[in-house]
């Protein structure tokens, strides 16, 4: 998403293409991607309404019955990381993620596939790399049973594997938008040759 | 290298890698991984997801998706509306009451709502027809409304200040209070320059004109619009208190919010409270990860002594603390012009609070002086946010009107710097008063 | 010469005002002045990493140096509790000899495997403080709203009928002044700082019988301490034993200083006896130290050597 378009995020899905025309592996990868990105969004949803409905109970507990409070905190916390981390591939998906698109509407034809193609690549590297280093962290904590320092010690393992997870499909989606584009399905950076910025967020609000 | 040689070199990079149109957070985690890899060693790199994970591992981060839901729950149902008309309703005997009550009803929403452009959309659709019906200029229809709408960051609660809070160590609640008066007083000059330029324009006598409304007319639309009202007063009044943490009062104010929108205004269909829960986990993703990847990169510059070192020259070059504030003003300004506010915050305030602070200058009234260059940025090109809702919203007006139309209100948020600086008890005085000196 | 000098990183999150940052001045500026190619960099106020996350770096050679309360890293070694347990040390002097003893070689060898050192050691104390009455005997805190530093703290804390709210240190003051604690325990530093003799009505300081002991020592990498020669080791030993001497010093000035504070701000002071003791005491065996062996193997053995310290 640019910044432009930061109101319409909530309304612009990935472009729907004429996809059953040319099948084959690429476009099922895309689907696939698209519906595990989709899975984790609704996850990520579904965690912010429990933590909403935790804290409640937690202000309840705290102020009405006047009694401990000991899990919420964590619960909650950890709830918010996983729906982050969960929620990013959905958002990426979503083109929700911020970016400055000054140079990519200024660029015109192979300059500005070049420079998508750049873009992507970098994403997906940091997102390798975070994914791995990730998985490394949840693992440690799993095998020397990490936890957390409060009289809950809640054990970190389940928590640290919100990092992996979100980043590997993350990535995966990057993947998935990188063959949109390669395979004619979309256009880099979402733009649209014949519109500048301002008819965009005209065609976005109506 | 010289921490202050390479702290240009992280600047320079991170400006490109930004601009190519890498997302932010992506680009924030790119730019600190290539920088501990090449000057820390590649064994630094297991650090990164610990030091994302670190970053939001916190409680007072999760008031953000809790305001974020509190603010979709409003602006997803046709409050917005109703505060424009029970405004309406309720200010015809005040001259110029349209633009009056379109400037205040912004200012309201937006400070139900948190978001800027939803602000400019569910105000701007009814209010900028009905300005231009009564004989308002364009220019001032487009513009009041561009500029009421970044009101919602100033105007608590608001997600910016609770993201510098979190940056910087200060209270959410006290910050909170901070932009209060500010941002009524900002309000009040937007209200001075829309009268002042419709009857400079020569559409005074058209535009102020009362229109009447009977009784009835008026108190039918008060329920619809009292229950936000006084969830805000509840909420607001909660975190001033001290009565709840501000993520406590975050939580009870979205759920309060979100039964209201079911009661209210009908939204309990099943496809409607998750488009509310869907928008708000998009928004609140999106500045999460903006904040993991910030934390991740302040870690980078601080490691390598940059903050250090930026902080340590800038304090030894003993400037006049006014001039420091003026080249301080111009640096956000320009970050401002080309980045989302939290954004610039999570960058930028790590650095600029230890000099700001050394200067002597107080850092709450220094959050308030930066989200109003924050809001500068929403409207003023070449990102600015504001005028292409307004754009979109009304395609009757021109763009170029409209971006001419914003201009005198950068001049009011300007006026507003220079008054805040003159005058910094317009920011800490309602602090103070309610919780005492700061520490 | 400086200019060849390899760089240790010193991270810790209290101010610079603070006895934490002094002893690390003390060590930087002793090692400085011993020319052997090191320095201390030091970050502040979790300028560089969150107090909860030094641990895992230290261990890995990504952070060189902190000074850490031990018991934030319970949670990678749960033996590390007995650094901050009900009862255990029961005034500066006791804190002097149980340095020095068998329990803390235990310790010192955990966090050696774990791959780190301690360079200085020091304890601080703490107390209580509440709104409505003064608590010196397990009874006084029923029924109270509490925020106890430390997971033992609370262990007992609830055993003895109070309620338990956690929350960061930095919302005590708030919740004081709103009415949502009525009770904090937390050590005599942080009385001070966050300025809760507004809020309270009396003030229970560590005296001849505290509670509240936390072990929060200068510790560094293992890795990069065995990258050092033996003339850069020999320096930051002998800074560590100046440091650790003012430490203690401190630490116990520390306390009176408190009293000294909340005294001229009005605020009742109690004093807690030998019988109040050892009804904490009890109360703590029954609760904390029960659930440390529960949930630590090795733990009564461990247990059972710090009690042994006279
Ligand atoms: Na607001
Ligand atoms: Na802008």
């Amino acid at each position: 998403m640019s910044l432009s378009m930061k109101t319409t995020a909530a309304k612009a899905e990935a472009p729907a293409r004429d996809e059953a025309r040319d099948g084959g592996f690429v476009w099922l990868f895309i689907r696939a991607v698209n519906g595990l990105s989709l899975i984790c969004g609704i996850l990520a949803a579904i965690g912010i309404a429990v933590a909403v409905a935790l804290v409640c109970q937690l202000v309840f507990v705290r102020y009405v019955l006047n009694a401990s409070t000991v899990w919420q905190t964590e619960v909650v916390i950890y709830l918010m990381i996983g729906a982050t981390l969960l929620g990013a591939p959905y958002v990426q998906r979503a083109r929700g993620h911020v970016n400055v698109d000054l140079l990519p509407i200024y660029l015109r034809g192979r300059a500005r596939f070049v420079l998508y193609y750049l873009c992507l690549l970098l994403a997906m590297v940091v997102c390798l790399i975070v994914a791995y280093y990730g998985f490394e962290m949840a693992l440690e904590a799993y095998v020397y049973n990490w936890r957390s320092p409060s009289v809950w010690g809640a054990a970190l393992w389940p928590s640290y594997s919100a990092i992996p997870i979100g980043f590997f499909v993350w990535f995966l989606q990057l993947l998935a938008d990188f063959l949109a584009v390669a395979t004619g399905r979309d256009k880099p950076f979402g733009i649209d040759d014949e519109e500048d910025a301002t008819d965009r967020a005209l065609r976005k609000e109506h | 290298m010289d921490p202050l040689m390479l702290g240009a070199l992280v600047g320079i990079i991170t400006t490109l890698i930004l601009f190519c149109g890498m997302s932010i957070g992506i680009g924030l985690l790119l730019v600190s991984i290539g920088f501990l890899a090449l000057f820390d060693g590649l064994s630094s790199l297991s650090l990164v997801p610990e030091l994302f994970f670190g970053k939001l591992d916190s409680f007072a981060m999760l008031s953000i998706p809790m305001f974020i839901l509190m603010g979709a729950a409003v602006a997803s149902s046709r409050a917005g509306g109703d505060l424009y008309s029970a405004l309406d309703r309720w200010m015809t005997r005040v001259p110029g009451g349209l633009v009056i009550s379109n400037l205040g009803a912004c200012a309201l929403f937006s400070a139900l709502s948190g978001s800027s452009p939803a602000t400019c959309a569910a105000i701007g659709k009814m209010g900028i027809p009905a300005m231009r019906e009564r004989g308002f200029p364009d220019s001032v229809a487009a513009g009041s409304i561009a500029a009421g709408g970044t009101l919602g960051i100033l105007i608590p609660p608001s997600v910016t200040m609770i993201v510098y809070g979190i940056a910087t160590e200060t209270s959410i609640g006290r910050l909170f209070l901070a932009g209060l008066v500010p941002g009524l007083m900002l309000t009040g000059l937007f209200m001075a320059w829309s009268l002042f330029s419709t009857w400079r324009q020569g559409r005074a006598t058209a535009a102020l004109i009362p229109v009447s409304y009977t009784w009835r007319q008026r108190f039918e639309v008060l329920p619809r619009v009292l229950p936000f009202l006084l969830i805000v007063a509840a909420v607001l009044y909660a975190l001033y208190g001290g009565i709840a943490t501000p993520s406590e009062t975050a939580a009870v104010g979205a759920l309060a919010c979100l039964l209201t929108a079911v009661v209210i205004y009908r939204m309990w269909q099943p496809s409607k409270l998750w488009g509310i829960l869907r928008d708000s986990t998009r928004e609140s993703v999106m500045i999460l990860i903006i904040v993991g990847g910030a934390g991740v990169f302040s870690y980078m510059l601080s490691s390598l002594y940059i903050t250090q070192a930026i902080a340590n020259s800038i304090i030894a070059m003993e400037l006049n603390p006014w001039l420091l504030m003026l080249f301080i003003n111009l640096f956000l300004l320009v970050c401002g012009f080309f980045l989302p506010p939290v954004a610039v915050i999570v960058m930028a305030a790590p650095i600029l609070l230890p000099v700001i602070t050394s200067a002597g200058f107080d850092p709450y009234w220094f959050a308030v002086i930066l989200t109003i260059n924050m809001e500068i940025g929403l409207i003023s090109p070449p990102v600015g946010l504001n005028l292409y809702v307004i754009n979109g919203i009304a395609p009757e007006i021109r763009l170029q009107t409209i971006l001419l139309g914003s201009l005198p209100y950068v001049g009011c948020m300007v006026v507003a710097i220079i008054l805040l600086c003159l005058f910094p008890g317009i920011a800490t005085w309602l602090p103070n008063m309610v919780m005492g000196a700061a520490t | 010469s400086p200019a060849m000098a390899e760089r240790l990183r010193v991270s810790h999150q209290w101010s610079t005002n603070d006895v934490r940052h002094k002893i690390v001045e003390i060590v930087a500026e002793e090692v400085k002045n011993a020319d052997v190619g090191l320095e201390l960099q030091i970050f502040p106020n979790a300028s560089l990493f969150k107090p909860n996350d030094q641990w895992t770096p230290l261990t890995r050679g990504q952070l060189e140096m902190a000074v850490l309360p031990l018991a934030y890293a319970a949670g990678r070694h749960p033996e590390f509790n007995l650094t901050l347990m009900p009862a255990l040390v029961k005034n500066h002097e006791h804190a002097a000899r149980l340095n020095n003893s068998e329990f803390m070689e235990e310790i010192e060898k955990i966090m050696n495997d774990g791959g780190v050192v301690t360079l200085v050691r020091g304890w601080l104390a703490g107390g209580f403080a509440a709104k409505n009455k003064c608590i010196v005997k397990p009874e006084d805190v029923q029924g109270m709203q509490t925020r106890a530093a430390g997971r033992a703290f609370e262990e007992m804390l609830a055993a003895a009928g109070a309620s338990i709210s956690s929350m960061p240190s930095s919302e005590i003051y708030s919740g004081m002044q709103t009415g949502v604690l009525d009770a904090v325990n937390t050590s005599s530093s942080s009385f001070v700082s966050y300025r809760l003799y507004e809020q309270v009505k009396c003030y229970t300081p560590p005296g001849d019988y505290a509670l509240w002991f936390m072990y929060q020592p200068l510790v560094m990498s293992k890795r990069s301490w065995d990258s050092l020669n033996d003339e850069q080791r020999e320096a930051l030993r002998a800074g560590a034993a100046k440091a650790e001497a003012y430490y203690a010093e401190e630490a116990a000035r520390e306390d009176n200083e408190a009293i000294d504070v909340y005294r001229n701000a009005g605020v009742e002071i109690a004093m807690m006896d030998a019988q109040a003791y050892e009804a904490w005491r009890e109360l703590a065996a029954a609760s904390s130290y029960k659930a440390f062996v529960a949930s630590t193997p090795n733990g009564q053995k461990l247990l059972d050597l710090a009690l042994s310290v006279d």
